[in-house]
Protein backbone atom coordinates (compact mmCIF):
# COMPACT_ATOMS: atom_id res chain seq x y z
CA UNK A 1 0.00 0.00 0.00
CA UNK A 2 2.60 2.53 1.14
CA UNK A 3 4.92 1.81 -1.76
CA UNK A 4 2.16 2.85 -4.13
CA UNK A 5 2.02 6.35 -2.73
CA UNK A 6 4.38 8.88 -4.25
CA UNK A 7 3.70 11.21 -1.32
CA UNK A 8 2.24 10.38 2.04
CA UNK A 9 1.81 12.44 5.21
CA UNK A 10 1.04 10.42 8.32
CA UNK A 11 -0.28 12.51 11.17
CA UNK A 12 2.34 15.15 10.61
CA UNK A 13 2.57 17.87 13.21
CA UNK A 14 5.08 20.72 13.18
CA UNK A 15 5.63 22.78 16.27
CA UNK A 16 8.18 25.56 16.12
CA UNK A 17 10.29 26.54 19.13
CA UNK A 18 9.29 23.51 21.17
CA UNK A 19 9.52 24.11 24.90
CA UNK A 20 9.94 27.83 24.59
CA UNK A 21 7.56 30.57 25.45
CA UNK A 22 6.86 31.29 21.79
CA UNK A 23 6.08 27.65 21.01
CA UNK A 24 3.81 27.56 17.98
CA UNK A 25 2.07 24.71 16.21
CA UNK A 26 1.88 25.50 12.51
CA UNK A 27 0.24 22.30 11.27
CA UNK A 28 -1.45 19.54 13.22
CA UNK A 29 -2.17 15.92 12.36
CA UNK A 30 -1.99 16.28 8.63
CA UNK A 31 -2.68 13.01 6.89
CA UNK A 32 -3.06 12.46 3.17
CA UNK A 33 -1.70 10.31 0.37
CA UNK A 34 -1.07 10.88 -3.30
CA UNK A 35 -1.16 7.66 -5.28
CA UNK A 36 1.63 6.92 -7.70
CA UNK A 37 -0.28 6.43 -10.93
CA UNK A 38 1.83 5.15 -13.76
CA UNK A 39 2.34 7.82 -16.39
CA UNK A 40 0.19 10.36 -14.61
CA UNK A 41 1.38 12.83 -12.03
CA UNK A 42 -1.32 14.44 -9.97
CA UNK A 43 -1.60 18.22 -9.67
CA UNK A 44 -2.48 19.29 -6.15
CA UNK A 45 -3.41 22.90 -5.49
CA UNK A 46 -3.14 24.06 -1.90
CA UNK A 47 -5.34 26.87 -0.62
CA UNK A 48 -5.76 28.23 2.87
CA UNK A 49 -5.70 31.39 4.94
CA UNK A 50 -2.39 33.15 5.46
CA UNK A 51 -0.33 31.37 8.10
CA UNK A 52 -2.25 28.13 7.77
CA UNK A 53 0.90 26.15 7.06
CA UNK A 54 0.94 25.85 3.26
CA UNK A 55 4.62 26.69 2.96
CA UNK A 56 5.32 24.48 5.95
CA UNK A 57 3.87 21.47 4.13
CA UNK A 58 5.89 22.18 1.00
CA UNK A 59 9.11 22.69 2.87
CA UNK A 60 8.58 19.53 4.87
CA UNK A 61 8.35 17.70 1.56
CA UNK A 62 11.40 19.48 0.22
CA UNK A 63 13.32 18.62 3.38
CA UNK A 64 14.25 22.24 4.08
CA UNK A 65 14.98 23.43 7.60
CA UNK A 66 13.62 24.63 9.97
CA UNK A 67 10.29 23.10 8.88
CA UNK A 68 12.05 19.77 8.37
CA UNK A 69 12.04 17.50 10.33
CA UNK A 70 8.41 17.24 11.53
CA UNK A 71 7.83 17.34 15.27
CA UNK A 72 5.82 14.16 15.04
CA UNK A 73 4.45 11.96 12.29
CA UNK A 74 6.04 10.90 9.04
CA UNK A 75 6.63 12.55 5.69
CA UNK A 76 7.11 9.82 3.10
CA UNK A 77 8.14 10.05 -0.53
CA UNK A 78 7.71 6.75 -2.39
CA UNK A 79 7.38 5.10 1.00
CA UNK A 80 10.70 6.42 2.33
CA UNK A 81 10.91 9.16 4.99
CA UNK A 82 12.29 12.48 3.75
CA UNK A 83 15.74 13.01 5.25
CA UNK A 84 16.73 16.25 3.56
CA UNK A 85 16.59 18.17 0.31
CA UNK A 86 17.24 16.47 -3.02
CA UNK A 87 16.90 17.02 -6.74
CA UNK A 88 14.06 14.49 -6.93
CA UNK A 89 11.89 17.19 -5.35
CA UNK A 90 12.28 20.43 -7.28
CA UNK A 91 11.08 23.68 -5.77
CA UNK A 92 10.07 27.00 -7.29
CA UNK A 93 9.77 29.91 -4.87
CA UNK A 94 7.73 33.07 -5.12
CA UNK A 95 10.73 35.36 -4.86
CA UNK A 96 13.14 35.33 -7.73
CA UNK A 97 16.04 33.08 -6.90
CA UNK A 98 18.01 32.96 -10.14
CA UNK A 99 21.71 33.01 -9.36
CA UNK A 100 22.64 36.59 -10.24
CA UNK A 101 26.17 35.70 -11.27
CA UNK A 102 25.02 33.18 -13.88
CA UNK A 103 23.55 33.70 -17.29
CA UNK A 104 20.17 32.18 -18.07
CA UNK A 105 21.96 29.28 -19.73
CA UNK A 106 24.16 28.64 -16.69
CA UNK A 107 21.23 29.04 -14.33
CA UNK A 108 19.24 26.40 -16.16
CA UNK A 109 22.28 24.13 -16.35
CA UNK A 110 23.08 24.52 -12.62
CA UNK A 111 21.61 21.23 -11.44
CA UNK A 112 23.31 19.25 -14.20
CA UNK A 113 26.57 21.02 -13.44
CA UNK A 114 26.28 19.87 -9.83
CA UNK A 115 25.78 16.33 -11.08
CA UNK A 116 29.01 16.57 -13.07
CA UNK A 117 27.38 16.46 -16.52
CA UNK A 118 29.80 17.57 -19.24
CA UNK A 119 29.60 21.11 -20.50
CA UNK A 120 28.40 20.32 -24.03
CA UNK A 121 25.73 17.98 -22.79
CA UNK A 122 24.36 20.22 -20.08
CA UNK A 123 24.33 23.25 -22.37
CA UNK A 124 22.46 21.41 -25.09
CA UNK A 125 19.88 20.23 -22.54
CA UNK A 126 19.67 23.71 -21.06
CA UNK A 127 19.06 25.25 -24.49
CA UNK A 128 16.28 22.77 -25.07
CA UNK A 129 14.63 23.72 -21.78
CA UNK A 130 15.06 27.44 -22.29
CA UNK A 131 13.16 26.96 -25.52
CA UNK A 132 10.50 24.83 -23.86
CA UNK A 133 9.65 27.43 -21.24
CA UNK A 134 9.13 29.97 -23.98
CA UNK A 135 12.36 31.93 -23.82
CA UNK A 136 14.55 32.70 -26.79
CA UNK A 137 17.77 30.70 -26.67
CA UNK A 138 19.73 33.09 -28.85
CA UNK A 139 18.67 36.40 -27.31
CA UNK A 140 17.89 35.41 -23.71
CA UNK A 141 20.34 32.59 -23.09
CA UNK A 142 23.27 34.92 -22.46
CA UNK A 143 21.38 37.41 -20.30
CA UNK A 144 21.93 37.86 -16.59
CA UNK A 145 18.97 37.74 -14.18
CA UNK A 146 18.96 41.50 -13.58
CA UNK A 147 18.16 41.95 -17.25
CA UNK A 148 15.03 39.78 -17.05
CA UNK A 149 11.41 40.57 -16.19
CA UNK A 150 9.64 38.76 -13.35
CA UNK A 151 7.85 36.40 -15.73
CA UNK A 152 11.09 35.54 -17.49
CA UNK A 153 12.79 34.82 -14.19
CA UNK A 154 10.07 32.40 -13.18
CA UNK A 155 10.42 30.70 -16.57
CA UNK A 156 14.11 30.25 -15.80
CA UNK A 157 13.23 28.88 -12.37
CA UNK A 158 10.82 26.38 -13.92
CA UNK A 159 13.32 25.36 -16.60
CA UNK A 160 16.14 24.75 -14.17
CA UNK A 161 13.84 22.62 -12.00
CA UNK A 162 12.30 20.55 -14.79
CA UNK A 163 15.62 19.89 -16.53
CA UNK A 164 16.39 17.53 -13.63
CA UNK A 165 13.17 15.52 -14.19
CA UNK A 166 12.01 15.61 -10.56
CA UNK A 167 9.23 13.20 -9.63
CA UNK A 168 7.75 15.89 -7.41
CA UNK A 169 7.58 19.61 -8.10
CA UNK A 170 6.87 22.00 -5.23
CA UNK A 171 5.69 25.47 -6.15
CA UNK A 172 5.12 28.09 -3.46
CA UNK A 173 3.10 30.93 -4.98
CA UNK A 174 5.36 30.98 -8.03
CA UNK A 175 3.20 33.43 -9.96
CA UNK A 176 2.23 35.55 -6.96
CA UNK A 177 4.23 38.55 -8.12
CA UNK A 178 3.10 38.51 -11.76
CA UNK A 179 0.45 40.65 -13.44
CA UNK A 180 -2.77 38.89 -14.57
CA UNK A 181 -1.82 38.64 -18.24
CA UNK A 182 1.58 37.14 -17.47
CA UNK A 183 -0.10 34.90 -14.96
CA UNK A 184 -2.43 33.35 -17.53
CA UNK A 185 0.50 32.76 -19.84
CA UNK A 186 2.47 31.08 -17.11
CA UNK A 187 -0.51 28.93 -16.15
CA UNK A 188 -0.88 27.72 -19.73
CA UNK A 189 2.83 27.04 -19.92
CA UNK A 190 2.75 25.10 -16.66
CA UNK A 191 -0.17 22.95 -17.85
CA UNK A 192 1.66 22.11 -21.08
CA UNK A 193 4.91 21.26 -19.33
CA UNK A 194 3.20 19.30 -16.59
CA UNK A 195 1.46 17.11 -19.18
CA UNK A 196 4.84 16.41 -20.74
CA UNK A 197 6.81 15.62 -17.61
CA UNK A 198 4.01 13.93 -15.62
CA UNK A 199 5.38 14.82 -12.21
CA UNK A 200 3.36 15.17 -9.04
CA UNK A 201 2.91 18.89 -8.42
CA UNK A 202 2.13 20.70 -5.17
CA UNK A 203 1.09 24.20 -6.01
CA UNK A 204 0.44 26.77 -3.28
CA UNK A 205 -1.49 29.86 -4.30
CA UNK A 206 -3.74 32.57 -2.94
CA UNK A 207 -5.73 32.72 -6.17
CA UNK A 208 -8.73 30.43 -6.07
CA UNK A 209 -9.06 30.65 -9.86
CA UNK A 210 -5.49 29.52 -10.28
CA UNK A 211 -5.96 26.64 -7.85
CA UNK A 212 -9.14 25.43 -9.51
CA UNK A 213 -7.82 25.85 -13.04
CA UNK A 214 -4.51 24.08 -12.56
CA UNK A 215 -5.38 21.41 -10.04
CA UNK A 216 -6.72 17.89 -10.23
CA UNK A 217 -7.48 18.24 -6.56
CA UNK A 218 -7.62 21.28 -4.30
CA UNK A 219 -6.54 20.95 -0.68
CA UNK A 220 -8.07 23.49 1.66
CA UNK A 221 -6.29 24.08 4.92
CA UNK A 222 -7.89 25.36 8.09
CA UNK A 223 -6.61 28.34 10.01
CA UNK A 224 -3.53 27.59 12.06
CA UNK A 225 -2.76 25.09 13.34
CA UNK A 226 -3.46 23.90 9.83
CA UNK A 227 -5.21 20.66 9.00
CA UNK A 228 -6.63 19.60 5.68
CA UNK A 229 -10.35 20.46 5.84
CA UNK A 230 -11.39 19.58 2.31
CA UNK A 231 -10.02 17.78 -0.69
CA UNK A 232 -12.04 18.88 -3.70
CA UNK A 233 -11.74 17.26 -7.11
CA UNK A 234 -11.83 19.83 -9.91
CA UNK A 235 -11.96 19.49 -13.72
CA UNK A 236 -8.74 19.34 -15.69
CA UNK A 237 -7.45 22.45 -17.50
CA UNK A 238 -8.61 21.51 -20.98
CA UNK A 239 -8.72 25.01 -22.48
CA UNK A 240 -6.45 28.06 -22.21
CA UNK A 241 -6.45 29.80 -18.83
CA UNK A 242 -7.86 33.14 -19.95
CA UNK A 243 -10.75 31.38 -21.72
CA UNK A 244 -11.67 28.66 -19.28
CA UNK A 245 -11.53 30.82 -16.18
CA UNK A 246 -14.33 32.98 -17.61
CA UNK A 247 -16.82 30.15 -18.00
CA UNK A 248 -19.85 29.91 -15.70
CA UNK A 249 -19.21 26.33 -14.65
CA UNK A 250 -15.69 27.24 -13.65
CA UNK A 251 -16.80 30.35 -11.78
CA UNK A 252 -19.30 28.29 -9.83
CA UNK A 253 -16.56 26.00 -8.54
CA UNK A 254 -14.54 29.04 -7.59
CA UNK A 255 -17.44 30.58 -5.66
CA UNK A 256 -18.03 27.37 -3.77
CA UNK A 257 -14.45 27.33 -2.60
CA UNK A 258 -14.49 31.03 -1.87
CA UNK A 259 -17.45 30.47 0.48
CA UNK A 260 -15.52 27.80 2.32
CA UNK A 261 -12.50 30.06 2.72
CA UNK A 262 -14.60 33.02 3.79
CA UNK A 263 -16.24 30.87 6.43
CA UNK A 264 -12.79 30.10 7.75
CA UNK A 265 -11.95 33.79 7.89
CA UNK A 266 -15.22 34.78 9.57
CA UNK A 267 -14.80 32.12 12.25
CA UNK A 268 -11.49 33.74 12.95
CA UNK A 269 -13.07 37.17 13.16
CA UNK A 270 -15.77 35.96 15.54
CA UNK A 271 -13.14 34.38 17.72
CA UNK A 272 -11.08 37.56 17.69
CA UNK A 273 -14.22 39.49 18.64
CA UNK A 274 -14.97 37.27 21.64
CA UNK A 275 -11.38 37.51 22.82
CA UNK A 276 -11.47 41.31 22.96
CA UNK B 1 5.87 70.26 -12.11
CA UNK B 2 6.78 69.56 -15.74
CA UNK B 3 10.44 69.20 -16.45
CA UNK B 4 12.17 70.83 -19.39
CA UNK B 5 11.87 68.42 -22.29
CA UNK B 6 15.55 67.61 -22.72
CA UNK B 7 16.72 69.20 -19.51
CA UNK B 8 17.17 68.08 -15.95
CA UNK B 9 16.33 69.28 -12.49
CA UNK B 10 19.15 70.83 -10.53
CA UNK B 11 17.95 69.22 -7.30
CA UNK B 12 16.18 66.18 -8.74
CA UNK B 13 15.99 63.62 -5.96
CA UNK B 14 18.33 60.72 -6.79
CA UNK B 15 18.51 61.70 -10.44
CA UNK B 16 21.60 62.18 -12.55
CA UNK B 17 22.89 65.53 -13.75
CA UNK B 18 24.72 66.00 -17.07
CA UNK B 19 28.38 65.13 -17.20
CA UNK B 20 29.45 68.70 -18.01
CA UNK B 21 27.62 70.07 -14.97
CA UNK B 22 29.08 67.41 -12.74
CA UNK B 23 32.57 68.24 -13.98
CA UNK B 24 32.00 71.98 -13.61
CA UNK B 25 30.72 71.56 -10.06
CA UNK B 26 33.81 69.55 -9.16
CA UNK B 27 36.08 72.10 -10.81
CA UNK B 28 34.39 74.85 -8.82
CA UNK B 29 35.40 73.18 -5.56
CA UNK B 30 38.99 72.81 -6.77
CA UNK B 31 39.17 76.46 -7.79
CA UNK B 32 37.56 77.61 -4.55
CA UNK B 33 40.02 75.58 -2.47
CA UNK B 34 42.93 76.91 -4.48
CA UNK B 35 41.63 80.45 -4.01
CA UNK B 36 41.43 79.93 -0.26
CA UNK B 37 44.96 78.55 -0.26
CA UNK B 38 46.16 81.50 -2.31
CA UNK B 39 44.38 84.04 -0.11
CA UNK B 40 45.65 82.67 3.21
CA UNK B 41 49.24 82.55 1.96
CA UNK B 42 49.45 85.76 -0.08
CA UNK B 43 51.89 88.52 0.73
CA UNK B 44 55.34 88.20 2.24
CA UNK B 45 56.81 87.46 5.65
CA UNK B 46 54.69 88.39 8.64
CA UNK B 47 51.90 89.90 6.50
CA UNK B 48 50.68 86.47 5.54
CA UNK B 49 47.72 84.94 7.32
CA UNK B 50 49.57 81.63 7.33
CA UNK B 51 53.34 81.82 7.50
CA UNK B 52 55.64 79.96 5.17
CA UNK B 53 56.49 77.50 7.93
CA UNK B 54 52.79 76.87 8.46
CA UNK B 55 51.68 76.51 4.87
CA UNK B 56 53.77 77.36 1.81
CA UNK B 57 51.97 79.24 -0.94
CA UNK B 58 50.94 77.77 -4.26
CA UNK B 59 53.82 79.48 -6.04
CA UNK B 60 56.36 78.26 -3.49
CA UNK B 61 55.07 74.71 -3.77
CA UNK B 62 55.18 74.69 -7.55
CA UNK B 63 58.64 76.18 -7.44
CA UNK B 64 59.88 73.42 -5.19
CA UNK B 65 58.22 70.61 -7.11
CA UNK B 66 61.08 70.01 -9.61
CA UNK B 67 63.35 69.23 -6.63
CA UNK B 68 61.25 66.16 -6.04
CA UNK B 69 60.64 65.33 -9.66
CA UNK B 70 64.08 65.85 -11.15
CA UNK B 71 66.01 64.74 -8.08
CA UNK B 72 69.32 63.10 -8.99
CA UNK B 73 69.03 60.43 -6.34
CA UNK B 74 65.93 58.21 -6.51
CA UNK B 75 65.70 58.55 -2.74
CA UNK B 76 64.36 62.03 -3.12
CA UNK B 77 62.20 61.35 -6.11
CA UNK B 78 58.46 61.65 -5.53
CA UNK B 79 57.51 58.93 -8.01
CA UNK B 80 60.14 56.51 -6.75
CA UNK B 81 59.03 56.92 -3.15
CA UNK B 82 55.38 56.61 -4.08
CA UNK B 83 56.15 53.32 -5.78
CA UNK B 84 58.15 52.11 -2.78
CA UNK B 85 55.20 52.81 -0.49
CA UNK B 86 52.80 51.25 -2.96
CA UNK B 87 54.86 48.10 -3.21
CA UNK B 88 54.80 47.66 0.57
CA UNK B 89 51.06 48.18 0.72
CA UNK B 90 50.48 45.73 -2.13
CA UNK B 91 52.64 43.07 -0.47
CA UNK B 92 51.07 43.45 2.96
CA UNK B 93 47.58 43.72 1.55
CA UNK B 94 48.09 40.77 -0.78
CA UNK B 95 49.23 38.67 2.15
CA UNK B 96 46.17 39.77 4.11
CA UNK B 97 43.97 38.75 1.18
CA UNK B 98 45.57 35.32 0.95
CA UNK B 99 44.87 34.72 4.62
CA UNK B 100 41.69 36.73 5.13
CA UNK B 101 39.52 35.68 2.23
CA UNK B 102 39.76 31.87 2.47
CA UNK B 103 39.43 32.03 6.26
CA UNK B 104 36.57 34.51 5.96
CA UNK B 105 34.73 32.27 3.51
CA UNK B 106 35.16 29.29 5.81
CA UNK B 107 34.03 31.29 8.82
CA UNK B 108 31.09 32.76 6.89
CA UNK B 109 29.91 29.26 6.04
CA UNK B 110 30.54 27.43 9.29
CA UNK B 111 29.61 28.86 12.68
CA UNK B 112 32.24 26.83 14.50
CA UNK B 113 35.09 28.44 12.55
CA UNK B 114 33.45 31.81 13.10
CA UNK B 115 33.44 31.24 16.85
CA UNK B 116 37.08 30.19 16.86
CA UNK B 117 38.12 33.31 14.97
CA UNK B 118 35.83 35.75 16.79
CA UNK B 119 38.32 36.77 19.52
CA UNK B 120 41.10 37.31 16.96
CA UNK B 121 38.83 39.46 14.81
CA UNK B 122 37.69 41.50 17.78
CA UNK B 123 41.30 42.05 18.79
CA UNK B 124 42.51 42.75 15.28
CA UNK B 125 39.80 45.22 14.38
CA UNK B 126 40.33 47.26 17.51
CA UNK B 127 44.07 47.30 17.64
CA UNK B 128 45.14 50.96 17.94
CA UNK B 129 47.17 51.86 14.90
CA UNK B 130 49.66 53.87 16.93
CA UNK B 131 50.27 50.89 19.20
CA UNK B 132 50.61 48.62 16.20
CA UNK B 133 53.48 50.72 14.83
CA UNK B 134 55.29 50.19 18.12
CA UNK B 135 54.52 46.49 18.13
CA UNK B 136 55.79 45.75 14.63
CA UNK B 137 58.86 47.88 15.34
CA UNK B 138 59.58 45.79 18.42
CA UNK B 139 58.93 42.53 16.60
CA UNK B 140 60.50 43.12 13.22
CA UNK B 141 62.77 46.14 13.54
CA UNK B 142 62.77 48.69 10.74
CA UNK B 143 63.17 46.56 7.63
CA UNK B 144 60.79 45.79 4.79
CA UNK B 145 59.29 42.92 6.76
CA UNK B 146 58.17 45.31 9.47
CA UNK B 147 56.30 47.49 6.97
CA UNK B 148 54.67 44.60 5.17
CA UNK B 149 53.63 43.00 8.45
CA UNK B 150 52.24 46.32 9.65
CA UNK B 151 49.88 46.52 6.69
CA UNK B 152 49.09 42.83 6.99
CA UNK B 153 48.10 43.04 10.66
CA UNK B 154 46.24 46.29 10.19
CA UNK B 155 44.11 44.87 7.36
CA UNK B 156 43.64 41.18 7.87
CA UNK B 157 41.00 41.34 10.60
CA UNK B 158 38.91 43.77 8.55
CA UNK B 159 39.17 41.61 5.45
CA UNK B 160 38.17 38.62 7.52
CA UNK B 161 35.13 40.21 9.09
CA UNK B 162 33.97 41.83 5.85
CA UNK B 163 34.25 38.51 4.02
CA UNK B 164 32.31 36.79 6.77
CA UNK B 165 29.46 39.28 6.68
CA UNK B 166 29.35 39.28 2.86
CA UNK B 167 28.98 35.50 2.85
CA UNK B 168 26.35 35.66 5.56
CA UNK B 169 24.43 38.33 3.67
CA UNK B 170 23.81 36.05 0.69
CA UNK B 171 20.09 35.27 0.86
CA UNK B 172 19.12 31.93 2.37
CA UNK B 173 16.78 31.47 -0.60
CA UNK B 174 19.76 30.94 -2.92
CA UNK B 175 21.07 28.21 -0.66
CA UNK B 176 17.66 26.57 -0.49
CA UNK B 177 17.27 26.75 -4.26
CA UNK B 178 20.65 25.12 -4.75
CA UNK B 179 19.74 22.42 -2.22
CA UNK B 180 16.55 21.54 -4.05
CA UNK B 181 18.58 21.37 -7.28
CA UNK B 182 20.77 18.72 -5.71
CA UNK B 183 23.87 20.75 -4.86
CA UNK B 184 26.21 19.39 -2.19
CA UNK B 185 27.41 21.56 0.67
CA UNK B 186 30.77 22.10 -0.99
CA UNK B 187 29.09 23.01 -4.28
CA UNK B 188 26.91 25.52 -2.47
CA UNK B 189 29.99 27.15 -0.98
CA UNK B 190 31.88 27.45 -4.25
CA UNK B 191 29.10 27.80 -6.80
CA UNK B 192 26.65 29.93 -4.83
CA UNK B 193 27.96 31.63 -1.70
CA UNK B 194 31.43 32.65 -2.87
CA UNK B 195 30.45 34.03 -6.29
CA UNK B 196 27.46 35.93 -4.89
CA UNK B 197 29.46 37.38 -1.98
CA UNK B 198 32.54 38.44 -3.93
CA UNK B 199 31.27 41.79 -5.24
CA UNK B 200 30.56 42.87 -1.67
CA UNK B 201 33.96 41.67 -0.55
CA UNK B 202 35.60 43.54 -3.40
CA UNK B 203 33.80 46.74 -2.42
CA UNK B 204 35.20 46.66 1.08
CA UNK B 205 38.64 45.75 -0.24
CA UNK B 206 38.65 48.93 -2.30
CA UNK B 207 37.94 51.00 0.79
CA UNK B 208 40.52 49.13 2.88
CA UNK B 209 43.23 49.43 0.27
CA UNK B 210 42.77 53.19 0.27
CA UNK B 211 43.11 53.24 4.07
CA UNK B 212 46.18 51.01 3.99
CA UNK B 213 47.84 53.34 1.53
CA UNK B 214 47.31 56.16 3.98
CA UNK B 215 48.58 54.09 6.94
CA UNK B 216 51.86 52.97 5.44
CA UNK B 217 53.53 56.31 6.13
CA UNK B 218 53.06 55.80 9.85
CA UNK B 219 55.74 53.11 9.84
CA UNK B 220 57.89 54.70 7.16
CA UNK B 221 58.23 57.83 9.25
CA UNK B 222 59.72 56.00 12.27
CA UNK B 223 62.87 55.45 10.32
CA UNK B 224 65.92 56.12 12.52
CA UNK B 225 68.42 56.81 9.78
CA UNK B 226 67.29 57.34 6.21
CA UNK B 227 67.61 55.10 3.23
CA UNK B 228 64.57 52.92 3.10
CA UNK B 229 62.45 55.26 1.02
CA UNK B 230 58.70 55.64 0.81
CA UNK B 231 56.44 58.64 1.18
CA UNK B 232 56.84 58.56 4.96
CA UNK B 233 60.58 58.85 4.49
CA UNK B 234 60.02 61.89 2.28
CA UNK B 235 57.87 63.43 5.00
CA UNK B 236 60.69 62.92 7.47
CA UNK B 237 63.04 64.64 5.08
CA UNK B 238 60.63 67.57 4.86
CA UNK B 239 60.76 67.94 8.62
CA UNK B 240 64.53 67.62 8.87
CA UNK B 241 65.16 70.17 6.15
CA UNK B 242 62.29 72.42 7.18
CA UNK B 243 60.76 72.18 3.70
CA UNK B 244 56.98 72.31 4.28
CA UNK B 245 56.50 72.20 0.48
CA UNK B 246 57.28 68.49 0.56
CA UNK B 247 54.50 67.94 3.05
CA UNK B 248 52.02 69.81 0.89
CA UNK B 249 53.10 67.93 -2.23
CA UNK B 250 52.68 64.60 -0.49
CA UNK B 251 49.28 65.56 0.88
CA UNK B 252 48.23 66.43 -2.67
CA UNK B 253 49.81 63.33 -4.19
CA UNK B 254 48.22 60.75 -1.93
CA UNK B 255 44.60 61.40 -2.89
CA UNK B 256 45.48 61.44 -6.58
CA UNK B 257 47.33 58.13 -6.34
CA UNK B 258 44.57 56.68 -4.15
CA UNK B 259 41.97 57.78 -6.70
CA UNK B 260 43.93 56.25 -9.56
CA UNK B 261 44.26 52.97 -7.68
CA UNK B 262 40.58 53.00 -6.87
CA UNK B 263 39.71 53.55 -10.52
CA UNK B 264 41.92 50.63 -11.51
CA UNK B 265 40.26 48.46 -8.87
CA UNK B 266 36.84 49.58 -10.03
CA UNK B 267 37.66 48.58 -13.60
CA UNK B 268 38.90 45.21 -12.38
CA UNK B 269 35.66 44.87 -10.42
CA UNK B 270 33.58 45.66 -13.50
CA UNK B 271 35.41 43.04 -15.53
CA UNK B 272 35.19 40.44 -12.80
CA UNK B 273 31.52 40.99 -12.02
CA UNK B 274 29.97 41.91 -15.35
CA UNK B 275 26.70 40.42 -14.12
CA UNK B 276 26.45 43.05 -11.42
CA UNK B 277 28.05 46.15 -12.83
CA UNK B 278 26.78 46.02 -16.42
CA UNK B 279 25.16 49.44 -16.28
CA UNK B 280 27.54 51.14 -13.87
CA UNK B 281 30.43 49.99 -16.01
CA UNK B 282 28.97 51.67 -19.08
CA UNK B 283 28.75 54.95 -17.17
CA UNK B 284 32.33 54.82 -16.00
CA UNK B 285 34.90 56.61 -18.11
CA UNK B 286 37.65 54.45 -16.63
CA UNK B 287 35.86 51.30 -17.70
CA UNK B 288 35.29 52.47 -21.26
CA UNK B 289 38.92 53.54 -21.43
CA UNK B 290 40.02 50.11 -20.29
CA UNK B 291 37.80 48.55 -22.92
CA UNK B 292 39.19 50.64 -25.74
CA UNK B 293 42.74 49.88 -24.59
CA UNK B 294 41.91 46.20 -24.40
CA UNK B 295 40.34 46.21 -27.83
CA UNK B 296 43.66 47.40 -29.27
CA UNK B 297 45.29 44.15 -28.21
CA UNK B 298 42.48 41.68 -28.14
CA UNK B 299 39.34 41.30 -30.15
CA UNK B 300 36.61 38.93 -29.05
CA UNK B 301 35.94 36.28 -31.70
CA UNK B 302 32.40 37.45 -32.46
CA UNK B 303 33.40 41.01 -33.31
CA UNK B 304 35.75 39.61 -35.93
CA UNK B 305 32.99 37.72 -37.61
CA UNK B 306 30.97 40.90 -37.94
CA UNK B 307 33.76 42.64 -39.85
CA UNK B 308 33.06 42.99 -43.57
CA UNK B 309 34.72 40.30 -45.64
N1 LIG C 1 10.71 29.29 11.45
C1 LIG C 1 9.55 29.54 12.07
N2 LIG C 1 9.50 29.77 13.39
C2 LIG C 1 8.32 30.01 14.01
N3 LIG C 1 7.14 30.05 13.40
C3 LIG C 1 7.10 29.84 12.08
C4 LIG C 1 8.29 29.56 11.34
N4 LIG C 1 7.97 29.39 10.04
C5 LIG C 1 6.63 29.54 9.99
N5 LIG C 1 6.11 29.79 11.21
C6 LIG C 1 4.69 30.00 11.52
O1 LIG C 1 3.97 28.89 11.06
C7 LIG C 1 2.74 29.30 10.50
C8 LIG C 1 2.58 28.70 9.14
O2 LIG C 1 3.55 29.28 8.29
P1 LIG C 1 3.53 29.05 6.74
O3 LIG C 1 4.66 29.85 6.19
O4 LIG C 1 3.54 27.61 6.44
O5 LIG C 1 2.15 29.69 6.32
P2 LIG C 1 1.53 29.87 4.88
O6 LIG C 1 0.25 29.12 4.85
O7 LIG C 1 2.52 29.54 3.84
O8 LIG C 1 1.21 31.42 4.88
P3 LIG C 1 1.27 32.45 3.67
O9 LIG C 1 0.02 32.22 2.89
O10 LIG C 1 1.26 33.77 4.34
O11 LIG C 1 2.52 32.17 2.90
C9 LIG C 1 2.74 30.81 10.49
O12 LIG C 1 1.89 31.26 11.51
C10 LIG C 1 4.15 31.20 10.79
O13 LIG C 1 4.19 32.35 11.59
MG1 LIG D 1 3.70 30.68 2.45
Amino acid sequence: MTANNIVEFRQVTKTFNVGREDEFTAIRDITFAIEDLHGHGEFISVLGPSGSGKSTILRLLAGLEPQHPPTSGQVLVSGVPVLGPGADRGMVFQDYTSFDNRTVLDNVAFGLECRGVSKTERYSKAREWIHRVGLNVASDGGKYPHELSGGMRQRVAIARTLILHPRIILMDEPFGALDPHNRYQMQDLLVTLWREVQATVFFVTHSIEEAVYLGDRVFILSRSPGTILHQIEVPAPVRPAAEMQREAEFQEKVFRIRDILEDLESVKKNQDATVT
Amino acid sequence: MSEPSNGFRLFGLRTEIPRWLSATAGLFTVVASAALWWWTTRGVGEERILLYSQLPSIAETIEYFPNLWEADSPERHLLHNTLVSLKRVILGFGLALLVGIPLGVAAGCFAIIRSILAPLILFGRNIPIAALTALVFALFGTGELEKVMFIFIACVAFILSDTISSIQDVGERYVETALTLGATRLQIVFKVLVPLAMPMVFNSLRVLFGLAFGYIMLVEIIQESGGAGGLGYLLNMARRRSRPEIMVIIILTIPIVAWLIDQVLFVVQCWLFRWKYGREAENSGAFRLSRSILSLFWRPANSNSKAPA
